[in-house]
């Protein structure tokens, strides 16, 4: 038997996999890690990650190989130690995986100019998926845990580790991207010219109250014509919608099934990834693409 | 026929249109679109009926683009006019003691009405269910007598019960759970609407018609205490 203790949590450290899917028609989200960039690269390195990662933001957790021994791998940019079981300490690198031995502690401090981290644990984390996956909607109380990671949470991995050779990538170094091509929103036309001149021109900050739902905006108030209360209608994860204040909030991957705000534009699929690790504070513009 | 045809969302979605309006005749050609793409297999993520609207997102634009086609032909095609379904038709015991229902003075007092004639004019109407969302498994239902439409609540409640029983505008609903929400609560259910240990979790499906009746405090606990299985509800409530 082998297994793995939190022994510090870190913030909201959730398990996530690529997302839960076939359900937002009975008002389930889709979830599924933030960046999924990050999970799909620990993949190469953690084969049998068993599509159990665990997600961390900004603040990463301290877990503990309790029993036996185990074959982990961190993902993101942010600094990672191991207090040996024989006291002495190891500085290790994300996209390297790591042998844990009994007693041995890994330490994953905060995510350097980002947001969000992962870990792949070989043979997964030895849970059961809920609806057909493995991530946690903390909101609706969904997930194989359906709530945050706390300490003294222990997992139990059945299998022994397949190999103790090490593998390791080159760290992808994701470049930090700050403006976004967007698409026309369903409701563009609830905007004046205007109003769409204004939030392609505008700079917005990255408000500090961004979670796995959705990324805040602040700026220049963005003001639709015509009403900002529609009729609910099915929502997608990178979609802009402009409530009344006129301060625009990018939905993200905990997204509310269907919504009733205008939305402006939507990001590009794979630009879902790349806004959620800009950290609050952060600016970013929008380039909104006429394919219409 | 309201539909009016398919736009782009995104890279990677897309939304049939069936206008701007709601109404039950609307709602009955989304939800018979909804099944025959449903029924389609077709390799989507996620289809997501509402009130005048179907969303539709892929794995990716090719994938979308691949499937586009079949979808306008399988909206060509559909025979909106006949109401051949295979939804359920469901007899829910509802709770309307003052315990459960938390608005009901606010709304005897608005409507200038008894308590009874809430009672009998909300367990008057079988209801149609337009859609679920919001919260896993809250069914959209309505429409509910003209005498009993409330505004939403002005200040939200932060912990609505599970199982309560809402009222608000021209829609009346359950929630599965306990959450947040500005529904006039009138009452309440003996039993969960949703379970994630049924592959099939909710147990109201968009097209289902939902009638209330309702039972005394003792017979609601008696209920309460079977704590049936969402297969069990099938058998009891629903036809």
């Amino acid at each position: 038997m082998n297994s793995l203790v939190i022994t510090r949590t870190g913030t909201h450290l959730t398990i996530q996999d690529f997302g839960r899917f076939h359900y937002q028609h009975l008002g389930v989200s889709p979830s599924g890690a933030m960046d999924q960039r990050i999970i799909k690269e620990l993949e190469k390195i953690i084969p049998l990650h068993h599509n159990q990662f665990i997600e961390f933001a900004y603040v990463g957790p301290s877990i503990k190989v309790k029993e036996g021994s185990v074959k982990v791998c961190v993902g993101g940019n942010c600094n990672i130690n191991i207090q040996k079981n024989n006291g002495t300490q190891i500085i290790c690198q994300p996209y390297k995986s790591i042998n844990l031995f009994e007693g041995d502690e890994l330490n994953i401090h905060n995510t350097i100019d980002s947001v969000y981290g992962y870990i792949a644990v070989e043979h997964g984390l030895g849970l059961d998926p809920c609806l057909k996956s493995f991530s946690t909607d903390t909101k609706a109380g969904i997930g194989s845990i359906n709530r945050p990671l706390k300490v003294d949470d222990t997992f139990e991995i059945l299998k022994d580790v397949s190999s103790w050779d090490l593998l390791s990538m080159p760290n992808p170094a994701y470049k930090k991207e700050t403006n976004f091509k967007v698409h026309p929103g369903p409701q563009l036309q609830f905007f004046t010219d205007q109003a769409l001149q204004s939030f392609i021109s505008s700079t917005f900050t990255i408000s500090a109250q961004s979670d796995r739902m959705g990324i805040r905006l602040k700026g220049e108030a963005i003001l639709s014509s015509q009403s900002h209360d529609i009729l609910s209608e099915g929502i997608l994860p990178g979609s802009i919608q402009v409530p009344s204040d006129g301060q625009p909030i990018v939905l993200m991957r905990d997204i509310p099934c269907t919504g009733g705000y205008p939305k402006i534009a939507i990001l590009n699929g794979e630009d879902i990834s790349k806004i959620s690790q800009l950290p609050p504070g952060s600016q970013i513009t929008f380039d909104l693409q006429t394919i219409y | 026929m309201y539909f009016k045809g398919i736009n782009s969302y995104g890279d990677r979605g897309m939304i049939l249109d069936f206008g701007d309006d709601s109404s039950k005749s609307i709602s009955l050609e989304v939800n018979k679109a909804f099944s025959s793409i449903s029924n389609l297999r077709l390799p989507l993520l996620n289809i997501i009926p509402s009130f005048n609207k179907i969303v539709i997102i892929f794995e990716n634009s090719e994938i979308r683009d691949q499937n586009k086609e079949t979808i306008t032909l399988e909206m060509s095609d559909i025979k909106f006019q006949s109401h051949k379904s295979a939804n359920k038709t469901w007899k829910i015991p509802a709770c309307y003691d003052e315990s459960f229902a938390l608005d009901l003075k606010l709304i005897q007092r608005l409507h200038q009405i008894t308590k009874e004639e809430i009672i009998n004019l909300h367990t008057s109407e079988s209801y149609y269910t337009y859609y679920i969302g919001f919260m896993p498994g809250f069914p959209y239902l309505g429409d509910i007598p003209s005498q009993l439409i409330t505004p939403r609540l002005a200040t939200p409640r932060i912990k609505i019960p599970a199982r309560s029983i809402g009222i608000a505008k021209n829609h009346t609903c359950i929630y599965p759970k306990i959450s947040p929400g500005g529904w006039n609560i009138i009452g309440q259910i003996p039993f969960d609407i949703f379970d994630l240990q049924n592959p099939n979790p909710s147990l109201f499906l968009p097209g289902d018609k939902v009638s209330f009746y309702s039972v005394s405090n003792k017979e609601f606990q008696q209920i309460q205490k079977k704590h049936f299985s969402i297969n069990e509800l099938i058998k009891e409530y629903s036809s």
